[in-house]
Formats: structure tokens, sequence, C-alpha cells
């Protein structure tokens, strides 16, 4: 059966039964983060900005956050059908693009802020994550195929790795 | 903290004229630097949606060239030069030529060399951006030690993202393009400055222009 390919941009939050390929395009601070149960056969993928939504809820979209995003994406796994026991999560991102020596601003250093948060909440909620690319200073693209549930990250100059 | 989307036009016009005169230091800079004549685009106040800030900058995916620096004092905010990979070579290429008398292609410069130099480029475009405003508002300010990324547009620009995303959906920009024209081969250097105030610092900023 084909892959359909799905783009997932800034913010964007999507579950989808296999088979899908799931990508998010140029990660840089932000965080790729990838649900799926193998046996349910489903799979989601959420783009993550900014770690905390500090009780801000208006029009934002619920993808935005960590604290928002995670159990939003575990809840609409389990109503297509996944269980929780079963989700693994693999995340990708939460890179410093910017060093400025001597100079401390949060949203320099939002990336390993994002990856703490994501961490965090999936913990709370016992997801097992079982892989991870985070951190370091440059841009990734991701890749999620359901063919063989492996996440392939893309790095400039770095070339490709699958986790 | 004033709401963005409620800015008139008299506001996002006297924000744009801080552009302006910005730019004008900035390109007058670059000109020096390239020994080149800098012709410079009338700066625009952008409202942009944190969602879609590489698409509304160009290809996502393109691969370009950026430096940044961070301003605080009086009017916080932070900048960004940020060029397509080709034109931040053609630049280093064009800089290193008059340093040095002699062509080098960028692929035989070491890359720190290569980062060097466009840091450089970058530092002092942005410094004399700063400066000029600094005058006009008649704030003081200090400037950051510059930062320099190689990487895809979507990638970069999450630095803006960050910025305002904690208190919206929205980031207020102000964008101006130099250019230096008539290269060798009727090639052409292109570069965006976008200036991205913090945003508890528009209040003052509309106050010092006397439009609030």
């Amino acid at each position: 059966m084909a892959e359909n390919t799905i783009v997932l941009g800034m913010a964007d939050l999507m579950v989808i039964r296999a088979p899908v390929k799931l990508v998010t395009l140029g990660l840089g601070s932000c965080i790729g983060l990838v649900v799926y149960d193998s046996t349910a056969r489903v799979a989601g993928m959420a783009h993550i900005m900014l770690p905390s939504s500090r009780g801000l809820m208006g029009s934002e979209k619920i993808g935005k956050f960590a604290d928002t995003a995670v159990p939003a994406l575990i809840d609409a796994m389990e109503k297509q059908g996944a269980v929780k026991s079963r989700i693994k999560a693999k995340i990708a991102g939460g890179a410093q693009m910017f060093a400025l020596p001597g100079m401390s601003a949060d949203f320099l250093t939002v990336g390993a802020k994002n990856v703490s948060e994501t961490k965090k909440r999936l913990a709370l909620l016992r997801i097992a994550l079982i892989a991870s690319d985070t951190g370091g200073n440059k841009g990734r693209t991701i890749e999620f195929s359901t063919s063989n549930w492996m996440l392939k990250v893309k790095t400039l100059g770095k070339g490709v790795s699958e986790i | 903290m004033s709401d963005i989307a409620s800015f008139n036009e008299r506001q996002l016009d006297a924000i744009k004229e801080v552009g302006n005169i910005g730019t004008g230091n900035a390109a007058t800079a670059l000109s020096g630097l390239l020994s080149r004549m800098i012709h410079m685009d009338v700066p625009e106040t952008e409202l942009v949606s944190i969602y879609e800030l590489a698409e509304h900058y160009g290809d996502p995916m393109q691969i370009v060239g950026a430096v940044f620096v961070r301003s605080l004092g009086g009017f916080q905010c932070s900048l960004i030069f940020i060029q397509k990979e080709e034109d931040a070579n053609l630049m280093v290429e064009l800089l290193l030529k008059q340093q040095f008398g002699t062509f080098i292609p960028v692929n035989e410069i070491p890359q720190e060399m290569t980062d060097s130099a466009l840091t450089e480029v970058g530092n002092i475009v942005l410094s004399s951006f700063l400066n000029a405003i600094n005058i006009l508002l008649g704030t003081r300010h200090q400037i950051s030690v510059p930062g320099v990324a190689h990487d895809m547009l979507s990638s970069i620009l999450d630095v803006v993202a960050s910025i305002y995303g904690q208190m919206g959906e929205t980031a207020l920009l102000v964008n101006t393009e130099l250019s230096a024209e008539g290269l060798e081969g009727g090639r052409k250097i292109s570069g965006h400055i976008i200036l991205i105030p913090d945003p508890d610092s528009l209040e003052l900023l509309l106050r010092k222009l006397k439009v609030l």
C-alpha cells in the first residue's frame, strides 16, 4: 500500500492510521514529537514551538506548547484505538541556532527547555521515550514512516540518521 | 504590553521610519565595506503569523547564512542579517578579494574564515543600524557579541517564533532588503535586515516616536 505523505507546519498536531509518512521541515529550536502504536497501527506527530502555555490558551494551536501538545497527542492516539501502554515516543529538534557569548535570554535557550518539558510531559503520562536526537546548533528535517516505524533525521552537513 | 493587532496605520508608519533610518546607516556601512553602491528598498513594518514566518520570507528549506545580534538598553530588540547561502558566499569572496587582492573561491576558504567574515559584515551592518535608531530615539544601548548560523530558513526563524510565541500568534517585524548590483557576470548580492523588537519594548518605541 502506498504511503501518503503529510507535512506538518508550526504548531500542527496530527494522529493518523498507517500507512503514512509524517514530515516536518526545518526544525530549529522546535521539537518534532512522534508517537506510535505499531500494534494498533496508529501514529501521531506534533511540531512543538515552546515549552509552556503558562495557562495562556486562547485561540492558540494546541500543538504549540509542550505542556498542551503531549496530552492532546496521546488523547488523540487513544481515540484512534492506540493503547497507552503500547505507545512509544521519539523526539528530534530543540537546537540552539544562535549562541551569543555573554548573553542570556530565555528565547535563545528555548530549544533545551522544549526538550526537557516534552520529556517531562511524556514521563508524566508514562509514555516510553525510546529514541531522541536533540540539542546542538543545527536545524533538522524529520520524516517518520509507518512502514518501519523509524524516524529519519536530516541535518545539514551531517547527513541522515535513523532513530 | 501593547496589543500588536490594535496598532494603527500611523504607528506602523512611524515604526517603518525607524527601519528607514537604521537601514540608511547600515547601507552606508555595507557600501564602505564592499566599495560598491548599495541599493536599499523601502523598509516595511510587517505583522507576520508566527506559524508562517519561513513561508513569509521565502522557501522554508532554503539554506541561508544569518548573523544575529541582541541589543539591550532603552529599546530592547534583536536583529538578523540574513542572506541566501550563495549571496553570503559571493559577499565573502568579494570581501576577501578586496582584502588580499586575489580571488579565492569560497569552497577553498576554511569554514571558520567564511564564518568570521560573514559575522564581521553582519556585525558592522547591524551595529550601524542600531546606532542610527538609538540616536533617533535618544536611547542608550549595548550590543551583544554576534551569533552566526548557516541553515534552513525555517530553522533560523524559529528564533523569531520563540520571541513572539509566548505572548501571541503574530510577530511585528521591520524588514528591509539591501543589495549590491553589477558584480562580475551581472551577479547581485542581496541581504535582508530584520528588526525584531522585544514585544515589551514596543510601547516605549511608540512613545519615543510620539505616536502613543
